[in-house]
Formats: structure tokens, sequence, C-alpha cells
């Protein structure tokens, strides 16, 4: 007898398709036998990849990417088995927006920033959810677009999206680039104002991937089974008519199978909805561009090496790979 | 430089960060018995990258369930984070089955870079330790819950079938039993199921 396939997720919107996934028998109904397993931190869907506690996780490509050239200390056997979602993050500040809406690039933004920064009067603290996120390489992205300098101008801190609500309530910190909902959460809750995010600094950017590791990747069935449950399930989360029954499984108790979000933001983050930050869950081949930007940006933040980079770029391409795994 | 972390000399300093309070405080009474160590706990309401930084530990003892430990991972890479002495997870790339339990039970380790694993270890193994003691304690008593609900489901699958068949408690008991050895299933399952076909059978 096999044991279920241990998926890991965070509370996140993204999650969805593996959750509805699991819910709706699409991996059973592909002859899979699959356990969800919430994680508290990345740091654990990294670590659980890494020593054989996790056989599958939904997480954002530079950690999968660090963890699998073992930056945290052992080099772990990873290969995307689908891409899951495009864009969804948001970069949100508390207080008052100086301008109306999302800032603009060059000096209409630089100018909002200092508005805000003089408002809240001090070098502004923001928070991203991991190191080795999606989040930390959009807000870059997003701050050289306003000529604002990430390294100098601002203070960069790490915590769980959950606790940035509660931080930012405090004014323990100023902002912070989250994934969906908690950003519209934050917004919602009045505690603060979206600037950018997804669609305003690379519309359609890959954000999540479903990583399989080293036992998985070791049954090629299992993984071409997965590939294709995945696939389906991504269509269905990408209907809109499914958004009440997806709003209601991910607001459902972590022993229902659900992730506990906050169903009002959630319901307008989902494909199609009304937030102006939606995720978009993308079926299909992982492409060479999905990962560009991605190993681009990691190589001009000295993450990684020219070596490095050529590893990671095997990592787009038809799924499952016939090829052996990086 | 510190004048206290200096004069600390050769103890170790071991920061313990366990979001249940009871195994957090068991651990540290443990690590207490060794002379060699300072031990540190973290407050319930600081952040355990704060902890980290006003402590300077050479070594920190982390609960997996704690949800900021994402903050350690980001010491090395953000050059804000102003920490004289930057720590790393703990890995024995020689020692995956030591690596693997501490995952499975639940605990890992971050140390300042230049301390050394014999150093380590030890603390990590007690950790690993007194982590799956209390899991034990845990499954133990999940376990008798089980048990307990299991033998209520039998109970009142007994008075259910005395009363539909007008038999006594002993011919119930033998029917259930027969019935699971027939079908090659535990006798709860058996009784839970003729409790739901009465149920089913009251609703039609």
């Amino acid at each position: 007898m096999n044991a279920p396939l241990r998926i890991g997720v965070l509370k996140l919107a993204d999650s969805a398709p593996v959750i509805m996934a699991q819910q709706k028998g699409i991996f059973a109904h592909h002859g899979l036998e699959t356990e969800i397993i919430v994680s508290p931190s990345w740091a654990n869907i990294a670590d659980g990849l890494a020593w054989n506690r996790l056989d599958a996780a939904v997480v954002f490509a530079p950690l999968a990417m660090m963890t699998a050239l073992g930056h945290r200390g052992h080099g772990a056997e990873l290969r995307p088995l689908a891409r899951i979602s495009r864009g969804g993050n948001t970069i949100m500040l508390r207080g008052i927006n100086p301008a109306s809406g999302v800032w603009q690039a060059g000096s209409h933004g630089r100018n909002a920033f200092d508005i805000w920064r003089n408002a809240i009067g001090r070098k502004p603290r923001i928070a991203i959810v991991h190191m080795y996120s999606t989040h930390l390489l959009i807000l870059r992205r997003f701050l050289k677009m306003i000529d604002v300098d990430m390294e100098n101008e601002v203070t960069l801190s790490v915590m769980p999206p959950a606790d940035m609500i509660h931080a930012l309530a405090e004014n323990a910190i100023d902002g912070g680039c989250v994934g969906p909902p908690w950003g519209t959460e934050a917004e919602q809750l009045g505690l603060a104002f979206q600037v950018g995010g997804s669609a305003t600094v690379l519309p359609g950017h890959l954000e999540k991937v479903l990583v399989a590791s080293r036992k998985l990747l070791a049954c090629e069935q299992k993984v071409s089974r997965m590939s294709l449950a995945v696939q389906e399930a991504l269509s269905f989360c990408q209907k809109p008519t499914h958004h009440e029954e997806i709003t209601q499984a991910l607001a459902a108790p972590i022993t229902d199978g659900g992730l506990l979000l906050p169903p009002a933001s959630t319901r307008t983050i989902l494909p199609g909805g009304e937030a102006r930050e939606c995720v978009t869950f993308s079926e299909g081949t992982l492409l060479p561009s999905d990962l560009d930007w991605i190993i681009s940006d990691m190589t001009a933040l000295e993450w990684i090496g020219e070596v490095e980079q050529q590893m990671l770029k095997r990592w787009s391409g038809p799924i499952p790979a016939a090829s052996s795994p990086v | 430089m510190n004048e206290e972390k200096k004069s600390s000399g050769t103890r170790l300093r071991v920061l313990v960060a366990d979001e249940n309070p009871r195994r957090g405080h068991a651990l540290s009474e443990t690590l207490h018995a060794d002379a060699s160590l300072d031990v540190l706990t973290v407050p319930p309401d600081k952040a355990l990258i704060d902890a980290v930084r006003d402590y300077g530990p050479d070594v920190v003892l982390v609960d997996l369930d704690r949800a900021d430990r994402d903050a350690l991972d980001s010491i090395r890479a953000l050059s804000c984070s102003a920490l004289e002495r930057p720590v790393a997870l703990f890995v024995d790339e020689d020692d995956v089955d030591l690596m693997e339990t501490a995952f499975d039970t639940g605990v890992c380790s971050y140390n300042v870079l230049e301390a050394l694993p014999r150093d380590v270890k030890p603390l990590l193994r007690a950790a690993i330790a007194l982590y799956a003691r209390f899991r034990r304690t845990r499954d133990e008593l999940t376990e008798a819950q089980i048990a307990l609900a299991e033998r209520r489901l039998i109970e009142q699958a007994k008075r259910s079938f005395m009363k539909n068949e007008k038999a006594n408690e002993a011919q119930a008991y033998r029917w259930l039993q027969r019935r699971a050895m027939q079908t090659s299933r535990r006798i709860a399952v058996v009784a839970e199921e003729y409790l739901a076909a009465q149920k089913k059978d009251e609703a039609s």
C-alpha cells in the first residue's frame, strides 16, 4: 500500500487549484491518493521538499529554485510539474494615498512616494513574505520604476501574510508586498491602500508553480497523472462560474479541507473578479519567458551565478519531461 | 563589541523558540541541566527575528509550527537585518537520518555560522527527543479518544439491535462480532454502519 502524496500549501488564494483538485476528487479521479498539508511558513515548504516531508508543493519559483540549488544548505532534487498562477501580488502602504489609485512610473510615483514618506515620518518599513519570493522581485521592480532605491530608501522585513495585517494595524510596518487575498483584505479593512502590484509591474508574470520532489519524480506514472489532474483543476478554477464554490472551499476550516481565507476579499481576487489585482490560473506548459525574468532578477541580486542560470533554464518545457530532473 | 557577549566566553548561548509554552519550558529545563549552556526563550509576543537580534544566540532551536521562521531565512540575504553574526539553518549533509528525523519531529536548528556541528548536534538531538515525547503523549491521547468513541458506537449499536430484534445484550454483541468477522472489518465500523442504516430506515 502506498502512502498518500503529500502536497504542501500556504494559506493563500493561489493554492485554489490544489485545494479544489482535492475537494472535487480530481486527484482521486486520476488515480492519485493525495493529502494537503497546510504549512505555517515558506521555510517549512522548502525544508519539506528538501527532507522528504513533502512530495509536492505550491510555491513561488524563486524559493523552489534556491532550494533545488542547495542555497538552504542541502541540494534537493526538484522539478516543476505545472504552472499554477500568474499575477495576484499587491503592494500595499498604510496611511493616505497622496495620488489617486496606483502610482505611475517615473516622477509621478517618486513624488507620491516622497509625500507619503514625509507623512509617515520615518524610513519606510516594507514587509515581504519571504526573501526568495516573487514578491521581493516585484517590489524591487516597482521601486525602481518610481526611482526609489530599495537598498537604501526602505527597510525590508519578512513576515507571514496574516501577521502583516496585524503589523499594519499596529504601525509596526508601513507597507508590504503580499499575495492574494491578503492585500485586498488589508484594503477592505481600511488598513492600507494599493500603489501597485503584479499588474502594474509585470502583467501576467509567473507566480506559483507546483513543484515535485525526489520521491514523486521517481514515479513517472504519478508525475504524469498529477500533471493532468492539475491542468484539469486549473481549468476549473479559471472559470468565473465557479467563483462562489471556490470562495466557500477556501474559506472552510483547515479540518474541512479549506484554508480559512476571508471570503469577501477572496471572492474579488479570483479570475475575472472586481479587484484591481486578480489572480489568473494558467493552464499549459511552463514557458521560457515565464522563468527568464526571474532568473535574470535573481542574477542581478547575486543570488545565483552563470552555471546555475543555465540549470534553471531547463525548468521550462513540456511536463512531464522525459529527461531526468535538475 | 558587546562586552557581555565576549565575557560569556565558551558558554554556548541557546535560544529556545517554541510556540508550545509547556514544551518550550520542558526543553529549557532539560538544557539548563548542562552548565555550559546559557538558555534563553522567546517571549510570547516577540518576533523570532527580533529575539535573535536582541539576544545574539549561538544556536536557535525552532519549533516548525512557528510562522515567523521565514524571517530567519532572510538574514544572510537582507543587508539591512543588522545582525552582527548571521545565522543559517543547520544542515548536516552527512547525517540525513538526523535531519529527516528533526523535520519529522517538528524541530530544527539555526546557528551562527561559526558554530560547530559537534556543539549543535547534541542540542538538536535533545530537542528531537523532547518533541517526540510530547508527540507520543498527544498521539496516546488521541488514540484513547478514538477508543472511547468506538466503544460508545458499539454500545449504541448494541442497544439499537436489542430493541429492534428483541435480543439480549450478549446476542447483540455476537451478531456484531459475527458480521465483523464475515466482512473482515472492525466491529466499530460494523456498529457505525448498523446505526447509519437504522437512521436511514427511520428517515424513509
